[in-house]
């Protein structure tokens, strides 16, 4: 069990606020290998937060996409929670980690929902501020999201790290046949990750780039940067091939596209 | 650029009022909501801009705002196209209404190529080789996955800043044709890498055995190792025959990913419960 103090209960509080409102600025902070990686440095932890940040990244990646707007299962519930109990207790695995913080992800998720719908009025105020010309108040109208979002994540940060005895003592009432169970499920987790990718990215005309990489992978046994060297020489092949086309069909139109050369 | 140039006229922008507006981008879902999602953000994106462009009148100053506050859904990376242009014809003195037309087409093809290029290829390329790599205890995993992903991305804002803005509109069609070759070429390696993943990260076990008399650690005994069979017939087999079913899941029956993880833990659970899977 490693004791957390309160600087460091603080500063990863403050390192989940930074990485929340990386979600909306686009800055791919919100992940777990990143938020796990900062907790692990904040506890001197880095090889088991290294761990949780894998599984968690290759479980959680396929929750990320989605339509603009739909709000998936948060990456803090494994990359913050779920790291913390890997470091602090001993019973719990990264693998076990997984599973265990799941609930949080998808309480987080439900969070931001409630932060999007609370700030629907927001539209209203700012309209309301721009008719007194007061620019500052619609800027602080435009960026109140952002706000409540490094105010939440630094209190799921802050408190998760504060109340880890808390937790650690309703981990320890989990008994050991129910954790090995996780651990074999934390193992599973990633298929629905990289499945939901597949639902998305899987074409017909791709089916044989999913059986390459599996040949490298399960046969071969290549590194992962292997395997994607292997798949850049046909999509090289293919971009070459595609622009050929596509340099015959502009001489043979005979467009006036100056700007044309920067693209090929 | 706090834009205190009063002249009686608009004032002309600059190319650092470009830049500026281009990487104000990241501040698109500052004000993100769910009565007109990034509305806001955009109006808060194009604010100095406009603080410039139109500062020394209020009234004008305000409507812009509000009129750029209505309803905007796109992606992130690939707005500075739209600001640009958006900027390129303001500063012509047109009107939002004339504007208006073309930052709305925009918005759905340019999510579309955005959405599929960072979310669909460049984050789950860049995810399963950073997230390998860590997994291999490799401390720079985690900063090297930061800094690829944000240093794509953050060029594909300026060449679309600078795109936007050199070519006005009548470029879109062949953005989005050279947007689907490469699109298309980082799918073949986005679905290589992943397959590649999903046979090596996905872990299912069999620990079922029929052994002669007792099952002792380190010794070689003559048993029926079921996990060493499934291993001849092919490697990996199980793990890419459970991401299948959840891939049929998932897209053929449309089951929830709240299920789907249900499913996974409980299975596990009781598979190790009695000593099926380890």
């Amino acid at each position: 069990m490693v004791e957390i103090s309160i600087i460091q209960a603080l500063l990863i509080g403050l390192w989940t606020a930074f990485c929340y409102m990386g979600n909306l600025w686009g800055i791919y902070t919100n992940r777990c290998i990143v938020l796990s990686f900062g907790v692990g440095v904040i506890l001197g932890d880095i090889p088991t937060a290294l761990q949780c940040g894998a599984i968690g990244e290759l479980a959680f990646m396929g929750f990320g996409v989605g339509a603009g707007g739909t709000v998936p299962p948060n990456p803090i519930g494994p990359g913050i929670i779920g790291t913390l109990m890997a470091i602090t207790m001993s019973s719990v695995t990264p693998e076990s980690a997984l599973p265990i913080s799941i609930p949080f992800a998808v309480a987080i998720q439900f969070l931001q929902t409630a932060i999007y719908t609370v700030r629907a009025g927001a539209p209203e105020s700012a309209a309301h501020a721009l008719e007194k010309h007061d620019f500052n108040k619609f800027r602080r109208s435009a960026n109140m999201t952002i706000l409540l979002f490094g105010v939440a994540g630094f209190a799921l940060g802050f408190l998760g790290a504060f109340s880890m005895d808390t937790l650690s003592k309703l981990v320890e009432m989990i008994p050991q046949w129910l954790l090995d169970g996780l651990t074999v499920a934390g193992g599973m987790l990633p298929a629905i990750g990289f499945a939901m990718i597949m639902s998305v990215m899987l074409k017909k005309e791709l089916i044989p780039f999913a059986l390459l990489g599996y040949i490298c992978a399960a046969y071969f046994s290549l590194p992962i940067i292997g395997i994607a060297l292997v798949g850049a020489v046909f999509a090289i092949k293919h971009y070459n091939e595609a622009g050929k086309v596509a340099a015959v069909a502009a001489t043979a139109g005979e467009s006036q596209e100056v700007e044309h050369d920067d693209w090929i | 650029m706090t834009g205190s140039n009063h002249t009686e006229q608009q004032n002309k922008l600059t190319t650092k009022d470009y830049t500026k507006t281009t990487l104000r981008a990241y501040f698109l879902q500052n004000g993100f909501n769910y009565s007109n999602y990034q509305g806001l953000g955009y109006a808060l994106t194009m604010f100095p801009a406009f603080k410039k462009l139109y500062g020394n009148d209020p009234e004008r100053l305000s409507q812009e705002l509000k009129d750029n506050s209505e309803f905007y859904n796109t992606n992130p990376h690939f707005l500075p196209f739209i600001t640009s242009i958006h900027l390129a014809m303001a500063e012509n003195g047109m009107k939002y209404k004339d504007i208006r037309g073309i930052k709305m087409a925009l918005m759905g093809p340019l999510a579309g190529i955005g959405d599929s290029l960072a979310q669909f290829c460049l984050a789950p390329l860049f995810s399963t080789i950073f997230a390998s790599m860590a997994m291999e205890g490799l401390g720079f995993a985690p900063i090297g996955f930061l800094l690829a992903m944000n240093g794509v991305l953050l060029g594909i804002k300026l060449i679309m800043g600078n795109y936007g803005r050199k070519l006005g509109t009548s470029m879109i069609d062949k953005l989005s044709e050279k947007m689907g070759v490469i699109s298309d070429a980082a799918g073949m390696i986005g679905v290589t890498v992943i397959a590649g993943l999903a046979a090596t990260f996905v872990k299912i076990k069999v620990a079922l055995t029929f052994a002669a008399g007792e099952m002792q650690e380190g010794v070689k005994q003559s048993v029926m190792d079921i996990q060493g069979m499934l291993d001849k017939i092919a490697p990996a087999l199980l793990p890419i025959l459970y991401t299948l079913l959840m891939y049929y899941l998932i897209k053929k029956k449309k089951v929830t990913t709240y299920w789907l993880v249900l499913l996974t833990v409980v299975l596990g659970v009781v598979l190790s419960f009695f000593g099926i899977l380890a």
